[in-house]
């Protein structure tokens, strides 16, 4: 066995125990798996689910039960998206439990973009006034069902923001879609750039 | 802010929400906080979030099924896995128990073959099919805004039929838009319409027991003044209808209460927004109000331990005290520092009317200040023809069955 081919293996293996202790993943969920069954993934999503472009969200350092909640959602027509939809449709759920090992654990490269130190501090006091990290945790990187903000593709966010606002984008429990009437455009901008350029690991 | 929330909007919530609202006749301000956070006091801005099931539930043999206690001589085991997000069970009379939930789409059906469990999907497409009930070969699935009847749908599950609409166009709302449905003894279809925020006035329709007759489709209130009821069931010798309700949030950790309480006449007020757990006025919508006015619950069941199924046991092989009893399925806490519920607990009561509780299932929290702090979530109860009761565990998928043997 080559040195490149046990090094992979002791990285799957780490994949596997660090999935084992994720709260929200199945407990068979198999991240080495996932891996595999997520090359198709990263043509849009990025290396690693390291999203290099806007308009798809990054899935590195997501929390486990978000991306199974969101495929989901997908496969059963809860939420509908041209792209998502069909590349859902056919996965088991064993799919979704092993996607969400492999992507959970990847790190996520810190945000390339920079916004001016005042506008990161009025981002901040936006965030905080909207209870934002009542779910998404304090450092905003999510947990359980709930998305991480941190470093996501700003024009992402800026879409989920506005399709929350205007009641067109599914979720769970009224929660987002509550919390997004009271933002106005200039709210939604000044959110997705705050957020997308936040670094925390 | 769109009219119709406007209408569902007390007085005293839109003077202290929507200032704009009542200056002009430009595009009213939204609303300003989520429904779950409203009336949310600052010192426990950003301490706890809801939970979520697991919506690809987990296979039994995942879970810690060992940590489950019950009373001597019960036995708890896995009835079946593999039910999407399991809520509200309904029992056919062939045996099939139908089951519905908050966030999907479907509705199943769990049938017995042979000793092995078989889960089917039988009805597709629906939104939020949360209450499911059946009567006389008749199943009754009550949506986020409607409620319909499927015929013979015991033996046409492979085959369902059209639904027949009972009615349509209940109150659109944020919060609490999933409800349980419940067949009464008078053959009318009783149901929640909760509050559609955490703590505001409630229209006619909100915050209440409802009923609708499902040869006519006529509606009435039946009983006001109850936050959300997610679980109700008859009193199988009075006849009474009793029902569990969650209280408000944000008021700290130790109220108010979560209560049990029953309906004594069409029209009671049990509180709901201005006076909780019979004792306690709301800061805002008690003013000027006194819990005199108002019925008070015949059991507080403790704070967030979140009550939602509640059944009478109408079995023959329990022991012979827990016939006629009630059992309580409590989700357990989120908008509680420490966690509490997350049990089913075995509710009595003696001959003056005073109820008590004891705990009957516990063993699905792990940690009450961990995050989360509990592997498995009860919902709702059943009891089937054989006396044993089935609990449905929505962050799993799971259904687990307690039986007693002599």
């Amino acid at each position: 066995m080559s040195v490149r081919h046990r090094a992979g293996r002791a990285a799957a293996a780490l994949l596997c125990a660090l999935a084992a202790a994720l709260p929200g993943v199945a407990a068979g969920a198999d991240a080495e798996a996932g891996r595999q069954k997520a090359q198709l993934c990263m043509a849009c999503h990025g290396e690693n689910g390291n999203s290099a472009q806007a308009a798809f969200p990054s899935l590195a350092a997501m929390p486990g039960q978000f991306i199974v909640s969101a495929l989901y959602q997908f496969r059963e027509g809860k939420r509908v998206n041209a792209i998502m939809s069909p590349m859902a449709a056919n996965l088991t759920n064993a799919d979704l439990n092993d996607l969400a090992a492999y992507f959970s654990a990847q790190k996520l490269r810190p945000p390339t973009a920079t916004i001016a130190p005042e506008r990161a501090t009025q981002g901040r006091m936006l965030a905080l006034k909207n209870n934002c990290t009542a779910c998404h945790a304090a450092t905003l990187t999510g947990q359980q069902h709930i998305p991480r903000l941190a470093g996501q593709q700003r024009e992402y966010l800026a879409v989920q923001l506005s399709a929350f606002r205007a009641g067109t984008r599914a979720e769970m429990d009224g929660v987002m879609t509550s919390a997004a009437q009271g933002l106005s455009a200039e709210d939604i901008d000044l959110l997705a750039d705050y957020l997308s350029t936040l670094n925390t690991p | 802010m769109p009219a119709t929330r406007l209408l569902h909007c007390g007085l005293l919530f839109c003077l202290a929400a929507g200032a704009a609202v009542a200056q002009t006749s430009a595009p009213p301000a939204p609303a300003a906080a989520p429904t779950w956070m409203q009336g949310q006091a600052a010192e426990h801005a950003n301490s706890t979030h809801p939970f979520a099931p697991l919506l690809t539930g987990r296979p039994a043999s995942e879970l810690p099924l060992d940590k489950l206690k019950v009373p001597a001589g019960f036995k708890v085991e896995v009835w079946t896995d593999g039910v999407p997000e399991a809520r509200s069970m309904a029992l056919g009379d062939k045996g099939t128990v139908f089951v519905g939930n908050r966030n999907l789409s479907n509705v199943y059906a769990v049938r017995d073959v042979n000793g092995k469990r078989e889960v089917k999907t039988i009805l597709k497409g629906l939104q939020s099919p949360n209450g499911v009930a059946f009567k006389d070969g008749v199943l009754y699935v009550a949506e986020r805004e409607r409620i319909t009847a499927y015929d013979d749908m015991e033996n046409r599950l492979d085959n369902p039929p059209a639904p027949r609409v009972i009615i349509d166009g209940l109150p659109q709302q944020a919060g609490h838009f999933w409800k349980v449905l419940n067949v009464g003894p008078d053959g009318k279809l009783y149901f929640n319409i909760g509050s559609p925020q955490n703590i505001t006035m409630p229209s006619y329709l909100q915050a209440a027991i409802l009923r609708v007759d499902p040869k006519t489709g006529k509606l009435e209130d039946y009983a006001k003044g109850i936050r959300n009821s997610v679980g109700m069931d008859f009193d199988p010798v009075s006849k009474q209808l009793w029902f569990t309700s969650n209280a408000r949030d944000w008021m700290g950790n130790e109220g108010p209460q979560d209560i049990l309480s029953k309906v004594s006449y069409k029209g009671e007020h049990h509180g709901f927004p201005y006076c909780h757990q019979g004792d306690t006025l709301d800061p805002v919508y008690g003013k000027n109000r006194s819990c005199s006015e108002f019925t008070p619950p015949v059991l507080k069941l403790g704070a967030h331990v979140a009550p939602l199924g509640m059944r009478f046991y109408t079995g023959n092989t329990f022991p012979a005290g827990y016939k006629n009893t009630m059992f309580v399925a409590q989700h357990g806490s989120w908008n509680r520092e420490v966690k509490q519920g997350y049990n089913v607990v075995h509710v009595t009561v003696d001959k003056n009317g005073h109820a008590k509780s004891e705990p009957f299932l516990e063993g699905f929290m792990t940690d009450p200040k961990a995050d989360p702090p509990m592997w498995g979530r009860p919902v709702d109860l059943l009891v089937l023809a054989d006396g044993s009761m089935l609990v449905s565990d929505d962050y799993n998928g799971v259904i687990y069955r307690i039986s007693h043997s002599k």
